[in-house]
């Protein structure tokens, strides 16, 4: 396929992602049946992570500032979106690799859909995406190579925030930024600079919700 | 743990899980049957079925994936139960042209009708692919086809939409 082939068919699944996304109706809940109780198992616990990795720290450290909204995630409450930004860390720590195997095209554009929002990969190395969940919302975790390792990067479309709001753990540092009606969150080494991946990430992306 | 805190965790992951992805069954419902009201009718089957076997989702990161197939299979049984017709495109019930409520948006408008108009073995994909965020690979899983026969429809699908609006 072309380049031009190639935008013009983003272009399309730009409109088709819109077209697609019809109003939902509020939910209703069926009548649920008791089950029975010999077949109810336990909830799985996610276990935290316990190697002694600086991102595993920053969960736990005390945050310079918090968002007044009170965020939980599916299984474990948070007082700020901040906190359950930081603590999402733990919960993936095989997306901190230090790596030069970017993902794919395909992958990136499985992980952030032109529904959710247009992304323009610049010459960053991504070596992480996946879908995942902050504050019960779909939300797409990148990881791109920094000067100083792995930068986390998660698009939130539906979090907004009033200013940017600074996250700050022991090994690591970063920035809830506000962006339109959502916000993104760069989290990267206490050494890496990030001033110059915030700007590109925010430039590059463009809500589509 | 005592049975009634098990159930209560039970009752409460399943409510976090259905609150994060019961907008993508619905859409994905609505795009299958191409009827809103039907698709109400399939999330509520879907919801109770998903319910009823929530034990066997170990990993609720798979959880969209999961929820969705169960909503594709409940589509289907409605169709075989029901023995429905195929849609008449010039002959919509009011549910049907529901799903085609005009938007301030002319040219989404006429998108939204040539995806109606698609077959359902074109418009199936697209939507895993383009509202869903799925790999072709998972598409062809889902679907139980070969990924090339995915990648064929999609690229027929895209091609339809594009000489529908082109021709508008």
């Amino acid at each position: 396929m072309t380049s031009e082939q190639d935008k013009t068919f983003q272009a399309l699944d730009l409109k088709i992602a819109k077209a697609l996304q019809i109003d939902v109706p509020e939910l209703r809940m069926p009548e649920l049946p008791d089950i029975d109780e010999t077949n109810v198992t336990s909830l799985p616990v996610r276990k935290r992570s316990m190697k002694p990795l600086w991102f595993a720290v920053a969960a736990t450290v005390v945050l310079a500032t918090s968002i007044s909204l009170r965020t939980s995630s599916l299984f474990q409450s948070y007082e700020s979106l901040a906190e359950e930004v930081l603590a999402h860390l733990d919960h993936e720590p095989d997306s901190l690799r230090i790596t030069d195997v970017a993902v794919t095209e395909r992958r990136l554009m499985r992980v952030v859909p032109a529904s959710l929002a247009r992304f323009e990969r610049d010459t960053s190395l991504i070596t992480y995406a996946k879908s995942c969940v902050i504050n019960g919302n779909e939300v797409p975790h990148l990881v791109i190579q920094g000067q100083h390792g792995p930068v986390t990067i998660l698009l939130m479309p539906e979090e907004r925030v009033s200013e940017s709001t600074p996250l700050d753990g022991v090994s690591v540092k970063g920035v809830i930024l506000p962006v339109g009606k959502g916000s993104i969150a760069i989290i990267g080494d206490r050494e890496e600079q990030l001033e110059p991946i915030q700007e590109n990430v925010v430039n590059s992306v463009a809500w589509t919700t | 743990m005592n049975s009634s805190s098990a159930e209560g965790k039970r009752r409460q992951r399943f409510d976090s899980l259905v609150a994060v992805f019961h907008q993508d069954m619905y859409r994905f419902a609505a795009w299958l049957s191409r009827d809103k009201a039907i698709a109400e009718d399939v999330v509520q089957e879907a919801l109770l079925r998903a319910w009823k076997s929530l034990d066997s989702l170990r990993d609720d990161a798979a959880a969209k994936h999961w929820l969705l197939t169960i909503v594709r299979r409940e589509n289907a049984r409605y169709f075989e139960r029901r023995r429905l017709e195929t849609v008449d495109i010039d002959n919509l019930t009011a549910s049907q042209a529901a799903l085609l409520a005009e938007t301030p948006n002319e040219e989404i408008d006429d998108l939204r009708q040539a995806i109606f108009g698609l077959d359902d073995d074109y418009r199936e994909p697209l939507v895993l692919q383009v509202l869903m965020g799925y790999s072709t690979s998972e598409i062809a899983e889902m679907m139980g086809l070969k990924q090339g026969a995915v990648l064929t429809r999609l690229h027929r699908a895209r091609h339809k939409l594009m000489d529908s609006v082109a021709q508008e």
